[in-house]
């Protein structure tokens, strides 16, 4: 019984992490256009960058959905622990995510497109600031009593690590939602975000090696896990494979290759992940509660499993399809004038 | 103004406006749905491209308030775990499980399908598309499911027990197959469907009593009216037989949605109380207006009542719900409005059978049209009655008779729950009044009758229709 008691809140960690991951990646390079979106000179760039999105934007925000309702079943007090804690930074995402959602609808429609350009872009860079302070108030710790409730302050994470980790979010976004419309755009636009690529690629290095050099104060508990082996080796090979992608990205930027752009940038963003992962492992309300406290009972683990697990090949099945069916380049002349 | 310093009066508040709003977008993403799958099958069988056209039009009207639905929806799960965070830690493993399945199994479906419902026309083969159009459909569908399942979790607790304040599962299938659930997922099912009729039908009749288009939109009136007749009257039945398990399950609720103070026992047959004036603070209604007899019909359809009718008096203040007028008259209005469109449907077929909705005829039955045209906001009255019924008479618990919603609150300070709610009062307005805008310009603009048919691109070139439709200049009809 007992290593199955472990092995189901393992999975689930799993699991989570591939939900959470796919958002990032996916809802990134949304947010990612919509804080490009803020840079637009031209109402056409503008039309070119939202419809890019236009018939994604909806699946990628699922996976958030999808990633706090297995949070909900699979781990129920580290959702509401950290949720409680973190209702500032939520709250500041949900606003944004409204505000971008509907401004893909309204601006088709308005005569006044200022306003909903606005709403677009400020609403993605708010949903990625609200995202950040939140990761950055998880890495940093939620402060809990034995039985895992909050007991911290309502600011708890708002700090110099978590502005870093938040500027460094923003800055990944911009850099996926870049190389994303590289794939999506063509001539002079296309050139436009080859250069912001490469510029995000820089910003997001350097917030990059000030997190991870910060990261073991952040992380105070953990500090002798990751520097004992085996650990230690992976935790030093994280920093090597994140520069050569890097230098593989910057590479690919300046050959103007648009699929190896994204394809680093994606594994850039995988890794990251996989890193993060690692320093929170086992803990699932850093710095104290465990995924095996915080777990639900391996019933409804077992339960979810086999509801949600069996569908995860098939959700990433149509999704993709999604995506074969509007690959391509996003035509400009239909956005000219409206 | 205590209740701005109370955190669980400020979370509930925050609940209600959050809910009460989200829960206008998903009755048309579900009910119309499947409107846009009947048309589309009908284009695909008889590529009529009057059907292309109208899947194309409502389709707009779809996508509208899809968007809100979505960006509305998102914080209704969020605040489960920011403002429900108790509620949250004790109910997750049945509860917060059910919210994965609905993200998984519907709510993912409807995305991933949505972007080739909405701009795959030219992209796709029909046949695919119309299977998008279908998986769109079902996976809104399916929401209704899970999420009606969850919530009639809450109303008839089933399928484990609370230990040590904790909900431990101990069978899946009658948790989530609870007393309620069957019921309650046929009565939303069929709310959304026949909100989104009238809602089209009002808009039609809108057309046709302004000689725009009469005979395009004569066709969707007469499809939104056919599915109708089968539509509002089991509505009514389902509705009944909701109100039932009310009666068995819930007598707290039934003695607030009855303004019921004193207990009614078994084998009476007591009167149905039609209009009153509650007195929460007197324990009994100021003023009432009753029909003898009725209140056991309403119930069972039999003469005698078959069990008690327990009183609010026999709870203490605590254990029962209060806003008693609330309740009382919520219920009230959606009975009305449910058999008000009943009649509706029913005096509109009997003219429709008299040969009255004929192309000829059907632009001179104005005051019926201008009564189908009043109506389509109706339905949406009556759902958010039905919710707040539900929910409100649900009080004092949030999992009736055993998770109290003053201990199931975060507690959280009560300046940042207010900041929030503030910030979605004044969003959703502006939300609101920007889709009634941008709807209504939909709507002016109307249809656009040029579309390309996907396939034949050759005949529309031949087409000598103007490439440009102008809104309200007759001469297009005359084209058609």
């Amino acid at each position: 019984m007992e290593p199955l008691q472990n092995f189901l809140p393992q999975v689930w960690f799993v699991i989570l992490a591939l939900f959470l991951f796919l958002y990032v990646m996916l809802d990134g390079f949304d947010l990612g256009v919509g804080i490009l979106s803020l840079t637009a000179s031209t109402e056409e760039r503008r039309g070119i960058l939202m419809t890019s999105l236009s018939n994604v934007w909806d699946a990628n925000e699922t996976w958030l959905v999808l990633m706090g309702g297995a949070l909900f079943g699979a781990f129920p007090l580290a959702y509401s622990t950290i949720l409680q804690a973190l209702y500032i930074p939520i709250m500041i995402m949900l606003f944004g995510l409204i505000f971008r959602a509907v401004a893909f609808e309204f601006r088709e429609h308005s005569n006044r497109k200022l306003i909903w350009n606005l709403a677009f872009g400020i609403g993605s860079l708010l949903a990625a600031v609200g995202q950040g302070f939140a990761l950055g108030g998880v890495l940093k710790g939620i402060a809990v009593d034995q039985s895992g409730h909050f007991v911290g302050s309502n600011l708890d994470w708002f700090n110099w690590q978590s502005i870093l980790v938040t500027l460094t979010l923003i800055q990944g976004y911009v850099l996926i939602g870049s190389t994303y419309l590289i794939n999506k755009t063509e001539g002079k636009l296309q050139e436009i975000h080859y250069s912001t690529a490469k510029l995000a690629a820089f910003t997001t290095l350097i917030g990059a090696v000030l997190i991870t050099i910060t990261t073991p104060i952040f992380y105070i508990s953990a500090r002798e896990r990751l520097f004992s082996a085996p650990l230690v080796y992976l935790f030093a090979l994280i920093p090597l494979l994140g520069i050569l992608l890097i230098a593989l990205l910057i590479r690919s930027l300046d050959q103007r290759q648009e699929k190896r752009s994204f394809l680093w940038t994606i594994l850039l963003f995988l890794l990251t992940f996989l890193g993060l992962g690692l320093i929170v492992f086992p803990y699932i309300i850093p710095t104290q509660i465990t995924i095996y406290q915080a777990a639900a009972a391996p019933s409804s683990l077992v339960f979810m499993i086999v509801f949600i697990g069996f569908l995860i090949p098939i959700m990433l099945a149509y999704n993709i399809y999604q995506y074969i069916v509007f690959r391509g380049k996003v035509a400009g002349e239909y956005y000219g004038g409206e | 103004m205590d209740f701005l310093s109370n955190a669980v009066v400020l979370s509930r508040m925050q609940f209600a406006l959050t809910a009460i709003f989200h829960m206008i977008w998903p009755v048309l993403t579900t009910g119309m749905a499947i409107y846009l799958i009947v048309i589309e099958g009908m284009w695909l069988k008889t590529r009529n491209k009057d059907y292309y056209l109208h899947a194309r039009f409502w389709s707009k009207l779809y996508v509208l308030n899809f968007g809100i639905g979505v960006a509305s929806g998102i914080p209704m799960e969020f605040q489960f775990g920011t403002n429900w965070a108790p509620f949250s830690e004790a109910t997750g493993d049945f509860f917060g499980s059910i919210l994965g399945f609905e993200a998984s199994m519907a709510f993912m479906l409807e995305a991933g399908f949505l972007g080739i419902m909405l701009f795959g026309w030219e992209r796709v083969p029909p046949i695919m598309h119309y299977i998008a159009t279908i998986m769109v459909a079902f996976g809104a569908n399916l929401s209704i499911f899970w999420i009606l399942s969850a919530n009639s979790w809450l109303q008839t607790p089933a399928g484990g027990a609370f230990i040590e304040g904790k909900f431990v599962v101990s069978d899946y299938f009658q948790a989530i197959f609870n007393p309620f659930m069957v019921n309650s997922i046929l009565h939303m099912f069929f709310a959304t469907l026949e909100t989104s009729l009238f809602m089209i039908g009002g808009i039609s009749a809108w057309y046709i009593l302004n000689k725009r288009h009469s005979q395009f939109f004569a066709l969707s009136f007469k499809i939104v009216l056919a599915i109708a007749i089968a539509v509002t009257p089991l509505q009514l039945y389902i509705g009944h037989l909701s109100g039932e398990q009310v009666y068995h399950y819930q007598p707290t609720k039934l003695a607030a949605m009855e303004a019921q103070w004193e207990t009614i026992p078994a084998g009476e047959s007591p009167s149905w109380s039609m209009v009153a004036i509650p007195n929460d603070k007197a324990e009994q209604n100021d003023w009432e207006v009753s029909i003898p007899g009725l209140l056991s019909y309403i119930l069972e359809i039999k003469p005698k009542l078959s069990e008690p009718v327990q009183g609010l008096k026999d709870y203490a203040p605590e254990d029962r719900p209060h806003l008693i007028g609330l309740i009382y008259y919520a219920f009230r209005l959606m009975i009305a409005i449910g058999v008000f469109l009943a009649a509706l449907m029913a005096f509109t077929t009997l003219q429709w059978l008299r040969g009255k909705l004929s192309t000829e005829n059907i632009t001179q039955q104005r005051w019926l049209l201008r009564i189908w045209l009043l109506s389509a906001p109706l339905g949406y009255i009556a759902i958010e009655s039905g919710w707040i019924v539900r929910c409100v008479g649900r009080q004092p618990w949030t999992v009736y008779g055993e998770v109290r919603t003053v201990d199931a609150a975060s507690n959280l300070p009560p300046g940042d729950i207010l900041t929030s709610l503030t910030g979605f009062a004044i969003t959703y307005t502006i939300l609101a009044i920007a889709v009634i805008y941008f709807g209504s310009r939909i709507i002016r603009k109307g249809p656009n009758l040029n579309l390309p048919i996907p396939g034949e691109q050759l005949q529309s070139e031949l087409d000598t229709t103007p490439a440009e439709f102008l809104p309200d200049s007759r001469p297009v009809e005359a084209q058609q």
